[in-house]
């Protein structure tokens, strides 16, 4: 039977709903997503449109007079629109004064489609733990922008150095060898934070908890990531079909559930330039209560760094080598890495990364669902070097 | 007949980085974002374009060789069973050899599609409800199938800059059989 990927049935819908059985919060966005497929495609909206959501917004929230100003575009990052804007406002604890803000919103359809509220909670709940914008507020369901969006302040700072050059969403950055020394303990200290966190008594009403001694944190990822590729595929991949059945059958037990950034790496940090301080950590969205080693093997994925100077070490995003990025993570978090989930992790992030690169790049690109689909389309590219990943990675654990 | 897509490429990329570029609005950084990813798209088509018809043939051939593995080494349960003869069908009605130089891209590109979809349900099916022995023969032809097509997409898409030992990954012209020869497998 062929299914109509740009237009799915609702029993098609249900069927994937329960075949894929997800956290709930995700249930809901992935089935967002679908039930919306055949609608309009992404049409350019003015500044003004977004200037009037967000006043709408704002005026659910704050008592007091307020006034939008200088708001422009950003660019930066595959999946949101941006806008910079200036609030000026009787802001709580500090009166009136003028905020630069940045509104995050989704196009219709999003290269990865996750939830707003989510990323919100994790951000205030990470306010104070390491360097995070502050977050003021979210509209969960698009009731007062064309669509879900959340509004935080400006962070300081900068995702690369201003002189450096690299690629799109901050990938291919090579830092000089000093700035390299100084961000590295930074980098490798807040994911321990992060790990570390106590998350019990925060505000995630928007996550489930996988239990412990069990392998449902894993499961419930590979069901997450093989639903995102029946959901949005269009050419197949023999190798994808291989790799889902391998993480089924070696999932691993979790140990102990923690925060789970999953996306840590360069390109997803500010530091401020002057003195090489990370300024704020951003893209929570895909975050989740889950496996530490699921951050560890991001982090150290080849498409996140690069070949050192002396052209034979690579380095962990660019920043320091895996063995030492490993020995002091260990040495921060006071936890242990265990290569075998590492192994496993690194097998699913290449697993997800296609689904979204291939799988939900090409869907949301052919139907003309975002504001930049010429990025999308070129971001695919990666999408091979991570398949020659995941192979030889399944070739050495078989 | 003078009006060629690789004269048409250069003309529009020349444009963009003459004319269009400069003439951005410097603040507006998701236009000027998305005019250099154009640019860049653009100089991809232009080295892309003249190789997509031996890009094609040769992953054609590939997979009618990996379809054939497949056929002899998957044995199990119905699912198994439904899905090989599917995959045998379509390896018997495909063109190969000589044949592939007669075709139109547009079948050759259909038959590529049609292929991955069939040897990936294969490969699903046999992880079912497939024989212990099939799963580990039909893991290891997918890897080794894998290991020689993504050798050649990765070079595919080589300009882009994501590759971190750029020279360790031969220009594609290296890699593709001509339609007419039949292709390097391994």
């Amino acid at each position: 039977m062929v299914i109509d990927k740009s237009s799915p049935s609702s029993e098609w819908i249900a069927a994937l709903r329960k075949r894929f059985p997800v956290e709930a919060e995700i249930d809901r966005v992935l089935t967002r997503k679908m039930q919306r497929r055949a609608g309009p495609g992404y049409m350019p909206l003015p500044l003004e449109v977004l200037v009037k959501g967000v006043e709408s917004l704002l005026r659910s929230e704050l008592q007091d007079a307020f006034e939008i100003s200088e708001a422009k575009w950003l660019s930066g990052g595959a999946s949101k629109l941006q806008m910079a804007f200036k609030l000026s406002w009787n802001r709580p604890g500090v009166g009136r004064e003028k905020t630069p803000m940045v509104l995050r919103m989704e196009p219709a359809e999003s290269i990865v489609e996750t939830s707003r509220l989510r990323e919100f909670q994790l951000i205030k709940a990470f306010e104070g733990v390491v360097a995070v914008p502050p977050v003021f507020w979210c509209d969960a369901d698009g009731r007062h922008l064309p669509y879900p969006a959340l509004i935080y302040g400006f962070a300081e700072g900068v995702a690369k150095p201003s002189a450096a050059t690299s690629g799109v969403s901050g990938l291919g950055t090579h830092l000089p060898t000093e700035l390299r020394a100084r961000l590295a303990p930074q980098f490798v200290g807040d994911l321990a934070k992060i790990h570390r966190f106590d998350f019990r008594n925060k505000d995630l009403s928007a996550f489930d908890v996988p239990s412990v001694g069990t392998t449902q944190c894993a499961e419930w990822g590979v069901n997450w990531w093989e639903r995102v590729w029946e959901e949005d595929s269009d050419e197949d991949v023999p190798l994808m079909r291989l790799c889902a059945a391998w993480l089924r059958q070696n999932m691993p037990v979790l140990d102990r559930p923690v925060i789970v950034h999953a996306d840590y790496r360069l390109g997803n940090f500010l530091f401020t330039e002057h003195d090489s301080r990370i300024s704020a950590w951003l893209d929570w969205e895909l975050g989740r209560i889950g496996d530490r080693h699921q951050d560890i093997a991001w982090t150290t994925s080849r498409a996140f760094g690069h070949i050192a100077d002396d052209g034979k070490t690579f380095l962990t995003c660019g920043l320091l080598p895996e063995t030492e990025f490993l020995e002091q993570y260990e040495r921060a978090s006071d936890f242990k890495v265990d290569a075998r989930a590492v192994h496993w992790y690194k097998v699913y992030n290449d697993y997800m990364m296609v689904a979204l690169l291939f799988g939900t790049g090409y869907r949301i690109a052919h139907g003309g669902k975002t504001h930049q689909d010429v990025l999308v389309t070129w971001l695919m590219g990666i999408g091979n070097m991570l398949l020659e990943e995941m192979r030889s990675l399944i070739e050495e654990a078989v | 007949m003078q009006m060629r897509p690789p004269l048409q490429i250069q003309s529009m990329i020349k444009a963009m980085v003459d004319v269009v570029l400069p003439a951005l609005d410097p603040h507006n950084k998701l236009a000027q974002e998305q005019a250099r990813l154009i640019v860049g798209m653009l100089g991809m088509m232009a080295q892309q374009m003249p190789l997509q018809y031996r890009f094609d043939c040769d992953e054609s051939a590939r997979l009618i060789s990996f379809a054939r593995e497949l056929q002899q080494f998957a044995r199990g349960g119905s699912e198994t069973g439904a899905a090989v003869a599917a995959l045998a069908e379509q390896t018997g009605n495909a063109k190969c050899g000589p044949e592939v130089s007669t075709s139109a891209p547009g079948e050759i590109e259909r038959q590529v599609r049609e292929l991955r979809r069939l040897t990936g349900a294969v490969v699903t099916a046999v992880f079912h409800d497939g024989e212990p022995a099939a799963r580990v023969q039909v893991g290891k032809s997918v890897l080794d199938m894998s290991k020689a097509q993504l050798l050649r997409d990765r070079s595919w898409v080589l300009a882009q800059g994501w590759e971190p030992d750029p020279a360790s990954v031969p220009p594609i012209e290296q890699l593709l059989a001509s339609p007419t020869e039949p292709a390097v497998h391994r």
